[in-house]
């Protein structure tokens, strides 16, 4: 008979203890899986407040060049009726072999005065060099086509362009390149220095992102992308917008 | 035989789990790590995908690099294993998906899974299936953690009294 109640008690026991156990896992599991909502919803917050922060960092002490279309972020070349959009990085080496390939018919196009052609210098592969030379180089060419030397020194960038990874064109290269493109008073050099424009240029890419342009080189002939910018595909769009 | 071989099998599953956790956590932090240096490269790459608007894709691109580093610490920790791993599983769907919708559509784009993507240049093919096997197998280490959420060096573990 005892001995029956004492199994009775030790069982009964053990019920209440895996019942506690069971309990407390249940509390445990409860504010774990609170607390891990709490951190992701955190962490997604933050990263809005960081971006958001940078965004309007960058994009103090905004100046927007002047001369500037196409609401301030193109640099225009030539007054044909046909309008060509060009959006390039001038750190891509894809861009290069389309500049390359294709200057002397944009040239042509230009001089036989049936194209506007439109270049948006934007910064999207800040990544591939040490010192954001996609942002400083697009935000020199602003300051060349403030001193009216845009298509030049647009040329002399591509032919200079760096190797992705590496350093880049330091300031002092810009500035030589502006020298050699006629660009010698100090209000290039001084812009190149301090960055004058360097907001506008991730304002510009910013604007250009808005409006789909993921990649470069993009070409638009009249409003319309080309499939696979070549010269080729250039003349053939044009030739069908002049029509 | 029997009993001792399927005993082995329980003694084992909470170090593969162990495996699967560090692993799925190593994914996150690296993925989230080299996208949260520049937040706004990370904003276009979702905009490369053309699914939504544009400011849109900028916020989905902020909060994203952060989030996958707060699971892969969660993950690192061991911090209830199995809603992390639930999410990270519904995330990978999410972008298997959209990977998917961008090969549907012709899209030529990197998918940014490792990198701040956006559009390839000419004479670039894009690497979706590569891309889709990859996170494929992610998911499959989620799936582990889902069905085998207990896990050795865990602060569960500590907190279950299991230790």
């Amino acid at each position: 008979m005892s001995s029956k109640n004492t199994r009775d008690r030790a069982k009964a026991k053990r019920i209440v203890q895996e019942q506690l156990a069971r309990e407390r896992r249940r509390q445990v599991t409860l504010w774990t899986t609170v607390g891990v909502v709490a951190v992701l919803v955190i962490a997604g917050l933050i990263g809005w407040g960081v971006a958001a922060g940078q965004e309007s960092n960058k994009t103090a002490n905004l100046t927007t060049p002047s001369v500037a279309v196409d609401e301030g972020t193109a640099f225009a070349v030539g007054t044909g009726p046909v309008t060509v959009d060009i959006y390039e990085d001038f750190m891509c080496p894809h861009c290069e072999e389309f500049e390359t390939s294709a200057a002397t018919t944009i040239d042509q196009l230009v001089t036989a005065n049936k194209v506007t052609v439109r270049y948006h210098p934007i910064a999207i592969l800040d990544d591939a060099s040490t010192t954001e030379y996609s942002t400083r180089s697009a935000a020199a060419s602003a300051a060349a086509a403030q001193g009216g030397k845009f298509a030049e020194y647009h040329k002399a960038l591509f032919a200079n362009q760096p190797e992705e990874g590496s350093a880049g064109l330091d300031n002092a290269k810009l500035i030589e390149l502006g020298k050699s493109v006629g660009l010698t008073d100090a209000t290039f050099t001084d812009a190149v220095n301090d960055g004058t424009y360097d907001a506008w240029a991730t304002k510009a890419t910013d604007t250009a992102a808005s409006r789909g342009v993921n990649g470069t080189p993009t070409v638009l002939v009249a409003g319309k992308t080309l499939a696979s910018p070549t010269a080729q595909a250039l003349t053939t769009a044009v030739e069908a917008a002049g029509t | 035989m029997e009993t001792g071989q399927s005993a082995r099998t329980t003694a084992a599953w909470p170090w593969i789990s162990t495996a699967a956790r560090l692993g799925l956590a190593a994914v996150w932090l690296v993925a989230g790590g080299l996208k949260v240096g520049d937040l706004a490269a990370s904003g276009r790459a979702v905009n490369a995908y053309q699914l939504f608007p544009y400011e849109v894709a900028k916020a989905i691109g902020a909060a994203q690099p952060f989030l996958e580093i707060a699971l892969g610490l969660l993950l690192l920790a061991g911090l209830a294993v199995r809603l992390s791993a639930g999410i990270s599983a519904g995330l990978l769907v999410i972008f298997i998906a959209g990977i998917v919708s961008a090969w549907a559509r012709g899209l030529q784009i990197d998918c940014g899974c490792f990198s701040s993507g956006g559009e390839l240049g000419a004479g670039q093919t894009p690497q979706y299936a590569w891309e889709i096997a990859r996170d494929a197998g992610f998911l499959m280490l989620a799936g582990i953690l889902l069905c085998r959420p207990r896990t050795r060096y865990s602060i569960d573990s500590v907190l279950m009294g299991e230790a």
